[in-house]
């Protein structure tokens, strides 16, 4: 589904004291199929936006328009239960949301508010829970004896098994160990890849936005500070400082690199080996190579 | 949080009833309470409606904010003075709807109840519309002090409303995240027939209380870190003291006392 946003403003607790604007003029526009990584300092404005998706909150002005839908102050879409179905969310922390008696229930939640039959339910369930890394012996637990990282896939599956267009991931690693982090984006970009869908990453990591995204829109104070593609983007160190924001570690390394040795290795998102390649090539005084 | 309702929200501000001794803004209101329900005649009431107002001016909250906070309390007043309108029968008859006479003494009285209404929740909103929470409780656990000699828990009992007052608003975003998630899992909060909406709230509830036994639990171990032990022997960082102000506010009230008392019939 095609995203576009346009002259989007948004404003908390209009007409009080504590009045604050959350999105400031903003227009974008994501096609469908693309993996959009969203990227800001705390309070940037990166959790409202995502919340206009489904419409959870509607523009203060301007429109957003998502697939077929369209969202502004006045107009909210008759049929919003058929955009939430369509939008996945996975929140901050989703395994607060875990409410049920047993993992299976839970998961099922999700589809059974948007009439999916029980059978086909059954059937999604026991193809997504080895997806998220989970095994078939845990169906029958609850999902509050799990561990954190085990609940934070119960929750990731309970979303996927609405089979959405879209996926929206708000920061959807954060307080995982290493290799959990590794695994569950590796699991949401093999999906993406596999079903076609629309995936928006909300993160703080510049690796991940680095090595999933194909397009990075930085928001600053609710605004848009920079757009384009992550090779683009990502070399603006100083842009990037501006707004307290880092530069992957690879790039960072290019750069250093370069400052020692007088010799530019321009970053295209080459792999870790390529670049080992390139670096032996300056080494040995060959960088034609 | 999109709610209107003001009564129990806290608006920062730098006027000078912000800065009184919370004792002081309390102890006030609790004989402004009292002295409502002496107003007998139009005098009375307008110093008091004047008292009031003068306050909520002196705030420099905007008014359009007050007005609007107070709207379902509007309703309960207007609510009073129709029902005093219909049930009160004294004085001459002004004029019939269907059956029901209305008299002279039900439109003054309901007047003056509703007014005794406005000026109640009026004045208590602006206590707390300009003192934190924590200021109100260490004004209580102040003034409950004498009551230690009874063996009554003061300190305890002030400890337990400055943390659940601190945890409203954080039960509240919880609140707020938690049914937003679990409306993009396709339930619905505002639409359908009553006992679907009922059935919405068990998996709201359910996560909320998960969240807050956690957080109670996460408490007592940081409270127990960092050599909590109750009040005895503990003093404060903001001890609360009597200024010029709150001595200069004490006497204008009681002019205002006075005022009340001489036009009174």
């Amino acid at each position: 589904m095609d995203i576009t946003f346009k002259n989007v403003n948004y404003i908390y607790q209009q007409n009080s004291p504590f009045a604050h604007k959350a999105i400031d003029d903003l227009s974008f526009h994501i096609p469908s199929g693309s993996f959009v990584a969203i990227i800001g300092h705390t309070g940037s404005g990166k959790s409202t936006l995502i919340q206009h998706l489904n419409g959870l909150v509607v523009p203060s002005e301007g429109e957003v328009r998502v697939g077929d839908f369209l969202l502004t102050k006045d107009k909210k879409p008759k049929n919003m239960k058929e955009l939430r179905s369509r939008i996945g969310v996975v929140f901050q922390y989703p395994e607060h949301q875990l409410f049920e008696e047993t993992v299976e229930k839970d998961i099922a939640f999700g589809p059974t508010n948007f009439h999916v039959d029980a059978e086909e339910i059954k059937r999604r369930i026991h193809e997504i829970v080895p997806l998220v890394g989970l095994s078939s012996d845990f169906l029958k637990r609850s999902p509050f004896d799990l561990s954190g990282g085990q609940m934070r896939r119960v929750a990731i599956a309970g979303v996927l098994a609405v089979r959405p267009d879209v996926l929206v991931l708000d920061e959807p690693t954060a307080g995982l160990d290493p290799r959990g982090q590794k695994e569950i984006m590796h699991m949401f970009y093999s999906m993406h890849k596999q079903q076609n869908l629309t995936t928006i990453l909300v993160t703080h990591s510049m690796e991940d936005a680095l090595k999933y995204a194909d397009h990075v829109i930085i928001l600053n104070k609710g605004t848009k500070y920079m757009e384009g593609r992550p090779e683009e983007v990502f070399i603006q160190k100083e842009a990037l400082h501006r707004v307290q924001l880092d530069v992957p570690e690879v790039i960072q390394f290019l750069d250093q690199f370069e400052k020692k040795f007088n010799q530019p290795i321009p970053f295209m998102r080459q792999s870790i080996v390529d670049i080992a390649k390139s670096i032996r090539n300056v080494v040995k005084g060959d960088a034609s190579k | 949080m999109s709610n209107s309702f003001i009564i129990g929200q806290y608006v920062p501000g730098s006027s000078i009833v912000h800065r009184l001794d919370p004792r002081t803004k309390m102890t006030i209101i609790f004989f402004f309470v009292i002295i409502v329900f002496l107003a007998n005649s139009v005098g009375s009431y307008g110093v008091l409606i004047v008292f009031a107002l003068l306050s909520m001016f002196i705030t420099r909250i905007p008014i359009h904010y007050i007005v609007k906070g107070l709207t379902p309390v509007w309703f309960l007043i207007i609510f009073t003075f129709i029902l005093h309108l219909f049930v009160t029968r004294e004085g001459t008859v002004l004029f019939e709807i269907y059956t029901f006479k209305v008299y002279s003494g039900g439109v003054i009285q309901g007047f003056a109840i509703a007014m005794r209404f406005f000026l109640l929740i009026l004045v208590t909103s602006l206590l707390t519309l300009t003192t934190t929470p924590i200021e109100i409780t260490d004004a209580i656990e102040d003034m409950l002090e004498p009551l230690k000699k009874i063996k009554f828990p003061v300190h305890e009992l002030a400890l337990m409303m400055s943390i659940s007052l601190r945890f409203i608003p954080t039960l509240m975003q919880e609140t707020e995240k938690i049914s937003k998630a679990q409306a993009s899992r396709g339930v619905d909060f505002k639409t359908g027939p009553i006992k679907e909406r009922a059935k919405a709230i068990v998996p709201l509830l359910v996560p909320l209380f998960v969240s807050a036994f956690k957080r109670a639990e996460d408490l007592a171990m940081a409270m127990e870190a960092r050599g909590y032990h109750g009040g005895e022997g503990r003093t404060k960082l903001r001890a609360l003291k009597i200024e010029k102000r709150d001595i200069f506010v004490y006497i204008l009230f009681a002019i205002v006392i006075a005022l009340l008392l001489y036009t009174r019939n």
